[in-house]
């Protein structure tokens, strides 16, 4: 096993095909050649920040509000969740816990253990990289479930005084927090997973 | 070092693009696929037609989104009063300040990146399809409509639609609109195109009709 980079060649990151280091552009699908994508931790990090930065107010503004009969009550995704629990419901709690709450805050400690255990090269099988790799690759859409639920409710339920659901300041925050960690998970150059641990054997 | 691979001819050879191992190409019997020894990455699918699959599951989803925008997605009634919203109305109905994010949210990542990336797919594929030149650009054409692959949120969207669902509870009574069930097939479809696409046999090709 020996990866392109270790054979002083440089593979596609777009589709695959290997060429001399010395290379510019792609011969097969014309992209700019880079054995590692320049600056990819520092991309990661600033833009998982941004998604944090826009996550705190996306808890501490209400998501919605439901207006019925006059009577209007705003609540964040926490007091959203505390509700359905007290009602008994915990099947729409969990599933509102897990796409608001879990996912994203799962989402940003994944992505900074990621990129610190690829800088600081901790001693981690390169395979529980993956696995977290695709986790944040694969899940990272998923949030994105809540601010749909917002937009369908809110265009939806709007009979005026007798009930109407309206969007609140953190449903924006929230759609934007997702995008910007989503970006972030993109700004991982996976073939640096593999880096270091993929010499070891083949030195000995 | 002594790995048996050929250096010389780096066209026989294919570096996962996912974790850079070098992989010699083989050529591979219909029906079967290459993934990476390291990181099991789909290297190279040879579905048969894999082409023509693409290009009719593209179009199809052209349709069905086209007829989803129609019709009413949505139907609620309480104390007597109805209200139907589709599609467009989600849409349209956040004007005031940053909420017209939302709409925004749902304008993009559930009907236009869709399309695009189906577009993108038809005019890459089309000319290869027949046996055609590519037309002018087509590499970038491709490059996009993969790399939008991860925006486009039809089934997301199918899930919120669920989780809105039993968030109302017993607010009010819901109803589902036709365009509900065909975006049920949508995502579907979109699923099963985004199947059908072996990246590297559309590179390989534009490449062969382009040299």
């Amino acid at each position: 096993m020996i990866s392109a980079r270790e054979a002083g060649l440089v593979g596609c990151h777009r589709c695959g095909t290997v060429h001399q280091p010395q290379d510019h552009d792609c011969r097969m699908c014309g992209k700019t050649l880079k054995s590692r994508k320049p600056n990819s931790l520092q991309k990661t990090w600033a833009w998982l920040i941004t998604g944090l930065v826009f996550y705190i107010p996306a808890n501490v503004f209400p998501l919605l509000s439901n207006r019925v009969l006059g009577s209007e009550d705003g609540h964040t995704i926490i007091e959203g969740i505390i509700l359905f629990f007290k009602k008994g419901d915990f099947l729409v709690a969990s599933v509102i816990m897990a796409a608001s709450l879990l996912i994203p805050i799962g989402k940003f400690l994944i992505v900074g253990f990621l990129v610190l255990s690829i800088h600081y090269r901790w001693n981690l099988s390169a395979h529980a990289r993956l696995v977290l790799y695709e986790l944040v690759e694969f899940i990272g859409r998923w949030s994105m479930i809540d601010v749909f639920v917002v937009a369908l409710l809110a265009s939806l339920i709007r009979l005026g005084a007798i009930i109407s659901i309206l969007p609140g300041p953190g449903s924006v925050c929230f759609a934007l927090s997702v995008v910007f960690t989503m970006i972030s998970a993109q700004s991982i150059d996976a073939k640096l997973i593999w880096d270091d641990t993929s010499k070891e054997p083949k030195h000995e | 070092m002594t790995t048996g691979l050929n250096y010389q001819n780096l066209d026989g050879l294919i570096a996962c693009p996912h974790c850079d191992l070098l992989h010699e190409l083989e050529a591979l019997q219909p029906g079967q696929r290459a993934t990476c020894s390291r990181c099991h990455s789909t290297l190279i699918t040879t579905k048969s037609e894999t082409m023509d699959r693409t290009l009719a599951l593209a179009l199809a989803s052209a349709v069905l989104m086209a007829g989803a925008l129609c019709f009413p997605f949505l139907g609620m009634s309480k104390a007597g009063l109805e209200r139907k919203a589709s599609i467009v109305d989600v849409i349209l109905a956040f004007s005031e300040g940053w909420y017209v994010l939302l709409g925004l949210c749902v304008l993009l990542f559930v009907v236009v990146l869709p399309m695009v990336r189906a577009a993108l797919l038809v005019y890459t594929i089309w000319p290869l399809r027949q046996g055609r030149p590519a037309l002018p650009h087509a590499k970038l054409a491709f490059a996009w409509a993969e790399a939008l692959a991860p925006w486009a949120m039809t089934e997301i969207f199918i899930i919120g639609t669920a989780v809105a669902l039993i968030k109302i509870g017993g607010l009010a009574t819901i109803s589902f609109g036709t365009s509900f069930w065909l975006f049920c097939v949508l995502v579907l479809v979109i699923g099963f195109q985004n199947a059908s696409v072996c990246r590297w046999t559309i590179w390989s090709t534009i490449r062969k009709v382009t040299a």
